[in-house]
């Protein structure tokens, strides 16, 4: 719990927060200043949008405890403001809102327009309105109150507020080593996912995929590659982030799948199952998992096939379908995740390589933690059983 | 959804930031803005421990006039920039880029540092920064500092070169003078939303800088090597060889959207032969 005190509608608040809650469910459900609607959570829609400091914000992505001594303005502090008043009539007299949902974020977003931008044309009126989105009404409506306000625009145009500067511990500053000036933190090292039960079957074609061709060259001989590839457990030790769970049985394996993009980290866990076709030295991996913690889940599809490649070497050829669904998908945009694949497949080809020449741990791998223990093990082993 | 539990701490100023992150034994991160970690936070995407509030860091908050160049603090914000409310190094094309990166309320507290770190290959500043030849100021434990341009800064899509302990305390960017040409041109569907692609270009004949920027793809913004730039302004080089050459692991098809932003940012910045087709884009 954090200690903070600010201002709130003209109110002198103190309060002890969580950390983790952000402005609008501190208002809402602490303060009980339910005007401020909560809509998407990630900033795009606008409905939480309020006033800090005289700025216009969203307060879903504002930590309460980040708000010490910040002067705050909700919906319901604008009764008696006369340029709301006017904001207000306009919007009744335009038919600028049906279920009212979007409402006081569009009225605090006009309210800045009008103030910050007095000569607005409709364009720009429209740009700075393209972050409030109003699932009902259209737009048409609000457009033309704010039009209509401003054709009698207010004089002063807006005032931001600075923040003094927060205070803190003095000794803290600029010392080498903090002890005590955070308290510990309240959260367990996330546990390992286990493999969910309830998947569903590993078949049918992956629908409104995304799919990628590479090839990967590789120095080695194409017979000792694609005795390599089929050990599954060789497989998993040279891609980063895989691991697999309890014994593979038979060509169904549990395992989970971490990612790593910048600090977003999901760890799936699921199942995969493998074949192979000797004649033609291809095979196939069918998987799928989900992240329970994020609540995304992943489907892929993958063939590959060990050719010749240059000098004695080998070239293997991987078409690759996937699917992400749920909130990571918004993130892995088809081109972020395409760029993820190439640099696992660079280091899954380093690390094979590595491998089968009897050094392992020779490459950087991501995610950083654990892999390279299952690598050396398994590595250790494969030695072993390649006879090496 | 909302965030798993973590501890919030406000930093006075970055020695303060730095002696935090160290501090701690779980996994602590720098929290700016909150504008693109938010989400992740909300979504459970990202799950840190601690968090450090730079937001009110004295010293990350200012523009520092270095006499050929300004040091911007990591946390000014967007709106700040679109406000005028801090010297502008390149006269308006800071203005210009920050009053079109997401919406209002995202810019009054999005920071430029926040941007950088979170090197999303498709934000503004990642690509016209780097157009800019800006340099990243960063902080150690210790006291340790280092500097480094911001084109081996942003390492890969959301991955950049700073080390566990490290903080991004400013951007440096040379002034430019009335001489240098810019332009900047994205692609997207909706106002506010991040580019499908994006190209930057400078031209600065008094500094003998020339730069062609290409954004918006799955890794951090591509350079074309200066021989190369300075042909396709000449009009020497087709814009779409020049990128064929640069990226030519793309199928070609991939590529048609990032020549149209080369061929409008040149457009811009009035080189000679590229007329400006979007007159809306700065
Ligand atoms: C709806 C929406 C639309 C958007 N549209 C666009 C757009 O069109 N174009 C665009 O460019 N951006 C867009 N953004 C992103 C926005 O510009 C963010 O402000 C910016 O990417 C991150 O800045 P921040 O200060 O909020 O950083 P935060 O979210 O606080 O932090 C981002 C990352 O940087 C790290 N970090 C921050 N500061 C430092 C520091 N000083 N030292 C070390 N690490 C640090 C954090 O740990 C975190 O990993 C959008 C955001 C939203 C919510
Ligand atoms: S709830 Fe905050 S922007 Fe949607
Ligand atoms: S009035 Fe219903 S969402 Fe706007």
């Amino acid at each position: 719990m954090n200690a903070i005190t600010l201002r709130i509608n003209d109110r002198a608040v103190s309060a002890e927060v969580e950390p983790r809650i952000h402005l609008a469910d501190f208002l809402r459900e602490d303060q009980l200043l339910t005007g401020t609607h909560i809509g998407c959570e990630h900033g795009v829609c606008g409905a939480c949008t309020l006033m800090v400091d005289g700025r216009p914000v969203r307060s879903c992505l504002t930590f309460a405890a980040g708000c010490g001594d910040a002067e705050v303005r909700t919906i319901e502090s604008f009764d008696d403001d006369p340029l709301m008043t006017r904001l207000r009539a306009a919007f009744s007299r335009h038919h600028a809102l049906q279920c009212g949902f979007c409402t006081p974020g569009m009225l605090v977003t006009s309210y800045d327009i009008v103030r910050r931008l007095p000569h607005a044309d409709e364009a720009r009126i429209r740009e700075e309105l393209s972050g409030n989105l109003c699932r009902c009404t259209g737009y048409a409506g609000i457009v033309a109150a704010i039009q209509d306000v401003l054709s009698a625009p207010p004089a002063a145009p807006v005032q931001p507020l600075t923040r003094p500067a927060p205070t803190a511990p003095a000794a803290v500053m600029g010392a080498p080593a903090v002890t005590g000036a955070t308290s510990r933190p309240s959260v367990a090292a996330p546990r390992e996912e286990a493999p969910s039960p309830a998947l569903p079957p590993l078949d049918g074609a992956i629908t409104d995929g995304v799919t990628l061709t590479r090839a990967i060259p590789l120095d080695l001989p194409p017979d000792q590659v694609w005795a390599l590839v089929q050990r599954i457990d060789a497989v998993v030790a040279c891609l980063p982030g895989a691991r697999l769970i309890g014994a593979t049985s038979g060509e169904v394996l549990d395992g989970t799948f971490t990612i790593a993009i910048g600090p977003m980290r999901a760890t799936f866990a699921g199942k995969a199952a493998v074949s192979f076709d000797a004649a033609s030295r291809s095979g196939t991996v069918r998987g799928r998992g989900g992240d329970a913690r994020s609540r995304s889940s992943a489907d892929g599809a993958m063939g590959f096939r060990v050719a010749e490649g240059v000098a004695g070497g080998s070239r293997v050829e991987v078409d690759l379908t996937y699917r992400l669904k749920g909130p990571l998908a918004q993130f892995g945009r088809p081109a972020i995740v395409s760029g993820i694949i190439d640099r696992l497949l660079a280091d899954f080809a380093a690390n094979l390589t590595a491998l089968a020449e009897g050094r392992e741990g020779a490459v950087t791998t991501e995610p950083p933690s654990g892999f390279r223990l299952v690598l050396g093990a398994l590595a250790a082993r494969f030695r072993r059983l390649l006879g090496r | 959804m909302k965030p798993v539990a973590f501890d919030l701490t406000t930093a006075t100023a970055a020695p303060h930031a730095v002696a935090l992150l160290s501090n701690v034994d779980i996994e602590a991160k720098i929290i700016a803005g909150g504008q693109s970690l938010g989400p992740m936070l909300n979504l459970r995407l990202a799950r840190p421990g601690h968090l450090i509030d730079v937001t009110r860091a004295k010293d990350l908050r200012g523009v520092v006039d270095e006499g050929s160049a300004l040091l911007y603090g990591a946390a000014v914000t967007h709106a700040e920039i679109e406000d005028g409310a801090v010297p502008d190094a390149t006269g308006g094309w800071l203005q210009a880029i920050a009053s079109r990166i997401a919406y209002r309320a995202v810019r009054n507290r999005g920071t430029m540092g926040g941007s950088l770190v979170h090197a999303d290959p498709a934000a503004d500043w990642v690509v016209t920064l780097t157009a800019l030849g800006a340099v990243a100021v960063i902080a150690g434990p210790g006291g340790a500092a280092r500097e480094e341009p911001l084109s081996s800064f942003i390492a890969g899509p959301f991955t950049t070169t700073l080390k566990p302990g490290e903080i991004l305390t400013g951007i440096r960017l040379a002034k430019r003078t009335a001489d240098a040409r810019w332009g900047y041109w994205k692609f997207t569907r909706k106002v506010g939303e991040f580019a499908k692609a994006s190209a930057a270009v400078l031209i600065d004949p008094g500094a003998g800088d020339t730069r062609v920027v290409v954004g918006a793809i799955e890794q951090p913004p591509i350079i074309l090597p200066a021989g190369d730039a300075e042909a396709v302004i000449a009009g020497r080089l087709p814009i779409e060889e020049a990128l064929r050459r640069a990226l030519p692991h793309r199928p070609p098809a991939s590529l048609v959207l990032h020549a149209v932003a080369v061929r409008e940012a040149l457009g811009i910045a009035g080189a000679a032969g590229f007329p400006a087709q979007d007159q809306g884009a700065a």
